[in-house]
């Protein structure tokens, strides 16, 4: 009974006989979904609508779901040079895609062996992980431990390494390991399967969505991740694109108020449309990328199928 | 939490003005240097090699500066080590901190061994704090020796400013700045409703404030937004009284007296009717009730309020921006004296290999035109442009604007941009006449607290202020009466007596030292 | 079974037998080892007057004096009470809508409207506090906030948010739903779907109503994962998300008693004169406090079900 999870989806609206009450069920189910999602979209709209409202506008009569006053004066400050952004989206790309791929691979396997029931020291394991969520040495000490012991200044494995291991990570997908019956590894290894082939053959298959969501948490983790460029990145060459779009916004703050000091001319500088502006282009891509991982999320799987 | 703890640190610290006084170009009082004299060609006259200094080694001095590299640093550098290079067989790497880390990598610079030599500080920057952890290295020694023509410039209460603990930590800036505050309005409106006296008194404040609100409503009168109110500190001032510290801006004193108490804002005669004035300029809406909650800074630069209680240097810079809406300038300060010199300053690290290099290196440009042009303004027809009296112009504010290290000004190099207000400097040379280093406010520029001993009185009496001060001052309540008991009591519990009493010994301390 | 002969056995025997096993965790244990223990030895910092000419850990010690600060003037109860609350508020309301919204989605049956959705509920998750800050503020704010302007077309009088302390929990609250309940319902989803079709089918071949699904296949499903995000919520009910006070509350001194947590006071009490130890010594408060929490709560959870335990 090896039933394709593509089929199992889309069959199963014909399968299940609507009855009144179930009519209204999806009455309501609908109707709390399209609220939910207009909540989150709508708040969308106006910031991809304030980023192109001149900041003179938005000062005077704030900003609706159209832009009151055109302007692409925050795009224009974003993309000066667009040699750098495309450089910036180039360092983020290349940390987010390393960083979620070794994080998954050791996210997943530690997961795998904490939860193994005949792990002998799995609580003490998970413990150790979890202590630094509640304990950490500081920022100082973390800073001068990573310059001075591991050389990270100016080295892109100072954006990959602190983010590829999360203990949030770690016990969600534990979960999703802890759905995967134990009587299937322990019948792979009677089979005589090796503890690596048990887990790649056997368990991995079945972890699909937790993969996807945890490879997704992972790569939102790295996408947003300014803070570790702020302190280890030297050179813009190795900046990610929220730390370069960061860095204009602040600089276009100093810039504004020097200017108001200073009397130097740079007056208006668009500061709330910048922040604005600054959301959209760092959103824009995981909006696109997100629908193909996404299909992890919507067909179920079956583990009779890897059964038989 | 830290992380963000931090990330917001730095926002707040950018918005806490003080950045800003210090910022680019002020000028100085009669500094008009005339473009010819830049002109004259770097002799190797005078002292830097004082006979102690050896140049015949080549260094590379490591200096680090707080804002973003311009896109023309490669130029002015190339430029300005061919000088450097002739005059103390040095070349000069300028490090950038920028605007988006320099809360966190600014402290962290001394703490992670890194060898430079010499660094911005300020005031904002935490500079006492600093000094007084082991961050920088005592200078007392090296200023004399290898900047003497620097040194015989420093005034004695600039020099007592920068020595913490017994121990010289800093160059302070030759450039003096001043305590006043005042009322920057915008002179177009004040003329529309035919206001000709120059507005410095909190009765024409109100005439003023009336008009904009009958006549412009899409103005806020007086521009009040989130990093806090600034009426308790104008208003101390305009009765000649002095605050203790620019930190515990609820303790003042009068300096006119020969031993003079520290006093908390609220037992200061009048405060309480000032609070109720307050009030009454709230429910007229001279200010937004959102205030605290308003995070724009820049609504008078930007045409949005009418009036703005700061400093002249702020003053000058919207003059520049915006001939048209005619700012002016009203003193509200009764007695007006110079700010700490350590405002803006160089120190030396103490990691720094080259020490002496440095510090001749800084003797040279805070006395040569023709150094101290190359070193801040850039190039000559590249960077800025000079008109007939000296003043300056950014050429393109995109390659080059001026250098970020804004100790090395100094009274007589100095110039100014074109198009700063006349008042400007007229006010200043005025002050400085009247300035008299043994009277009054002047005084008691060189005291420095220290707050050491009372650390967790004062974080809990800043926040007490903050929960409690800020709303009564901007009228935010609907009993002033009630709301400065709340506020007394609030400041009372967090031990504002402790800190009184401490404010009051180190004062004493300095009056009884000045007397010998 | 096992357990109690490794038990006798002792580490060597367990590293002989599930030599893979240990290998499997290897490399995180010892970036953990690295990356975060190492650093630890910045902990002494709490009880030591930071300078920089000495570091770490030659600076002086001065006791217990860094932390006088938070309890001075009796703040620290308050702020104490004030993140506890918080962080139960948060925790019922985020992790309630997200289990919802992801039984619901998962419901839904129609491929491009399912798709479009779940897109749409993680983009809060984008939009960040600064720009929150902004939302919040024109929504808000007396003059020409959204909700007084409305109030005003009506002929009603203007409310004054920013004088009523009490509104700002649920303020607060709303917003911190808003953000989080996209991405929390991600793991619930895929816990959803990563329930054996077959069960499913099953199931409605029986004629099980699509109630008796959801209570009987679809919650129990997700029970691990809601206990686990809860658990790890727990673990940190000390810590305030600072930078969502701070945008939201800002320097509003007024809101301060409703809304003030402990993050948002130790960064106010040190913007003007920043202290290294003071601040390890606000982290390392919190931490003992979560330790002490998260041991008992998990020892109870343990106790009820082993499964459900973090560790």
């Amino acid at each position: 009974m090896a039933a394709n999870s593509k089929d199992m989806a889309s069959s199963a609206p014909t399968k299940i006989r609507l009855s009144g009450s179930s009519k209204t069920f999806y009455f309501i189910c609908y109707l709390i979904v399209i609220i939910v999602a207009i909540l989150c979209l709508v708040p969308f709209i106006l910031l991809i609508s304030g980023s192109f409202t001149s900041e003179q506008w938005i000062r005077f009569h704030g900003f609706g779901l159209l832009p009151g006053e055109f302007s692409t004066e925050a795009y224009k400050i974003i993309f000066k040079t667009p040699g750098r952004i495309l450089r910036a989206y180039g360092v983020s790309i290349f940390i987010t895609v390393v960083g979620t791929f070794v994080g998954l691979i050791l996210t997943t396997l530690t997961a795998y062996v904490i939860s193994r029931k005949d792990f002998r020291y799995r609580n003490a394991l998970s413990f150790f992980f979890y202590f630094t969520t509640l304990f950490n040495g500081g920022m100082v000490s973390t800073y001068i431990f990573y310059i001075q012991y591991l050389h990270l200044k100016d080295n892109l494995l100072a954006l990959i390494l602190p983010g590829m291991f999360n203990v949030f990570y770690l016990l969600i997908m534990r979960t999703f390991v802890n759905t995967v019956p134990f009587s299937l590894v322990e019948s792979a290894k009677l089979d005589g399967a090796g503890e690596w082939r048990t887990f790649f053959s056997i368990v991995l298959p079945l972890l699909k969505p937790g993969l996807a969501t945890i490879g997704l948490f992972l790569a939102l983790g790295y996408w947003n991740d300014w803070y570790n460029a702020m302190l280890y990145m030297n050179t813009e060459e190795r900046y990610p694109l929220q730390y370069m779009l960061y860095s204009i916004q602040q600089q276009t703050q100093a810039l504004s108020r020097i200017a108001a000091q200073a009397g130097i001319t740079v007056s208006n500088l668009p500061s709330n449309s910048l922040k604005l502006a600054m959301a959209v282009v760092a959103t824009g891509p995981i909006v696109i990328v997100y629908p193909f991982v996404q299909k992890y999320f919507i067909a179920g799987i079956t583990i009779g199928s890897v059964k038989g | 939490m830290k992380k963000k703890l931090i990330a917001i640190l730095m926002a707040a610290a950018m918005s806490a003005g003080a950045l800003a006084g210090c910022g680019a170009s002020s000028s100085s009082g009669g500094a008009a240097t005339s473009a010819q004299d830049t002109a004259e060609p770097a002799t190797t006259s005078e002292t830097a090699e004082d006979g102690t200094l050896d140049t015949s080694k080549e260094v590379n001095l490591v200096m680090y500066v707080i804002s973003d590299r311009p896109a023309g640093q490669d130029i002015v550098d190339e430029n300005f080590n061919k000088l450097l290079k002739e005059k103390l067989n040095a070349t000069l790497t300028i490090n950038w901190i920028g605007w988006a880390e320099y809360a966190q990598k600014y402290p962290m610079l001394y703490s992670s061994g890194e060898a430079f030599d010499m660094a911005y500080c300020a005031g904002w920057l935490n500079f006492s704090n600093l000094a007084r952890r082991g961050a920088f290295k005592p200078v007392e020694d090296l200023l004399p020796t290898y900047a003497p023509d620097n040194y015989a410039l420093q005034t004695e209460s600039a020099l007592s400013q920068a020595t913490i603990d017994g121990h010289l930590y800093a160059v302070p800036t030759l450039l003096p700045t001043y305590t006043t505050y005042g009322a920057i309005y915008r002179g177009d409106i004040a003329k529309e409703a035919g206001i000709t006296d120059t507005i410095d008194t909190w009765d024409e404040i109100e005439t003023f404030c009336d008009y904009v609100v009958a006549n412009h409503p899409e103005m806020e009168p007086i521009d009040e937004y989130s990093m806090g109110p600034e009426m308790n500190l104008t208003w101390t001032r305009s009765n000649g009284l002095k605050d203790i510290d620019s930190g515990l801006r609820y303790l003042y004193f009068d300096p006119s007296e020969e031993k003079p108490t520290v006093k908390p804002v609220y037992d200061i005669d009048g405060f309480g009717d000032f609070m109720t004035r307050m009030k009454d300029w709230s429910d007229k809406g001279y200010w937004t009730k959102s205030a605290l909650a308003d995070t724009d800074s820049t609504k008078t630069q930007n045409g949005k309020a009418a009036l703005r209680f700061h400093n002249i240097d702020t003053f000058a810079g919207y003059g520049v921006l915006h001939p048209e809406w005619d700012f002016q300038y009203g003193v509200m300060t009764a007695d007006v004296a110079h700010l700490p010199y350590t405002q803006d300053c160089m120190v030396i690290s103490n990691t720094a290999k080259n020490p002496e290099r440095a510090m001749a290196m800084w003797n040279w440009l805070t006395t040569d035109q023709e150094a101290y042009d190359a070193f801040y303004y850039g190039i000559l027809g590249t960077t800025y442009e000079l008109n007939d009296e000296g003043q300056f112009t950014i050429l393109d504010n995109d390659l080059y604007q001026t250098n970020a290290m804004w100790a090395v000004r100094t009274m007589d190099l100095n110039r100014d941009q074109a198009g700063t207000p006349e008042s400007f400097t007229t006010l200043r040379e005025d002050w400085e006449k009247t300035i008299d280093a043994s009277k009054g406010a002047e005084r008691f520029t060189g005291f420095v607290l220290d707050t050491s001993n009372i650390t967790t009185e004062v974080a809990a009496c800043t926040n007490a202020e903050q929960q409690y001060g800020w709303p009564l001052q901007l009228g935010y309540t609907d009993d002033v009466a009630a709301s400065i008991e709340q506020y007394k009591s609030a400041m009372q519990a967090a031990g504002i007596d402790k800190v009184i009493a401490e404010c009051q010994k180190q004062l004493d301390e300095y009056v009884a030292a000045q007397a010998q | 079974m096992n357990d109690t002969i490794a038990r006798r056995e002792g580490f060597l025997h367990e590293f002989r037998k599930n030599k893979a096993l240990f290998a499997m965790a290897a490399p995180a244990f010892f970036l953990v080892l690295v990356m975060q223990y190492f650093p630890m030895a910045g902990l002494v910092l709490a009880f030591k007057q930071y300078r920089y000419d000495l570091g770490v850990f030659g600076s002086p010690w001065n006791g217990i004096q860094n932390f006088s600060y938070l309890f001075s003037s009796g703040t620290g109860w308050l702020i104490t009470r004030n993140t506890i609350l918080y962080n139960l508020l948060n925790l019922i309301t985020s992790q309630l809508l997200a289990v919802i919204v992801a039984v619901f989605i998962t419901e839904i049956h129609r491929r491009h409207f399912k798709k479009v959705t779940q897109t749409v509920i993680l983009l809060p998750y984008f939009i960040s506090w600064v720009v929150v800050g902004v939302f919040v503020f024109s929504i808000f704010n007396y003059e020409t906030g959204l909700i007084n302007t409305i109030v005003k077309t009506f002929g009603g009088e203007p409310i004054n948010f920013y004088m009523k302390p009490a509104a700002w929990p649920w303020i607060i609250c709303a917003f911190n739903a808003w953000k989080w309940t996209g991405y929390n319902s991600v793991i619930y989803i895929a816990a959803i779907t990563g329930i054996d079709a077959e069960v499913n089918e099953a199931a409605s071949i029986d004629g099980a109503t699509i109630f008796q699904r959801i209570r009987y296949i679809t919650l129990p499903s997700i029970r691990p994962t809601l206990v686990t995000m809860i658990l790890l919520q727990v673990g940190r009910i000390l810590r305030g998300d600072f930078e969502m006070f701070y945008q939201i509350v800002g320097n509003n001194g007024q809101l301060y008693n409703a809304t003030d947590v402990i993050d948002t006071y130790v960064f106010r009490s040190l913007v003007t004169n920043p202290d290294i130890g003071m601040t390890a010594a606000a982290t390392f408060y919190q931490s003992v406090l979560c330790f002490v929490i998260i041991m008992v709560v998990n020892s109870v959870v343990k106790h009820i079900d082993e499964d459900y335990a973090l560790f």
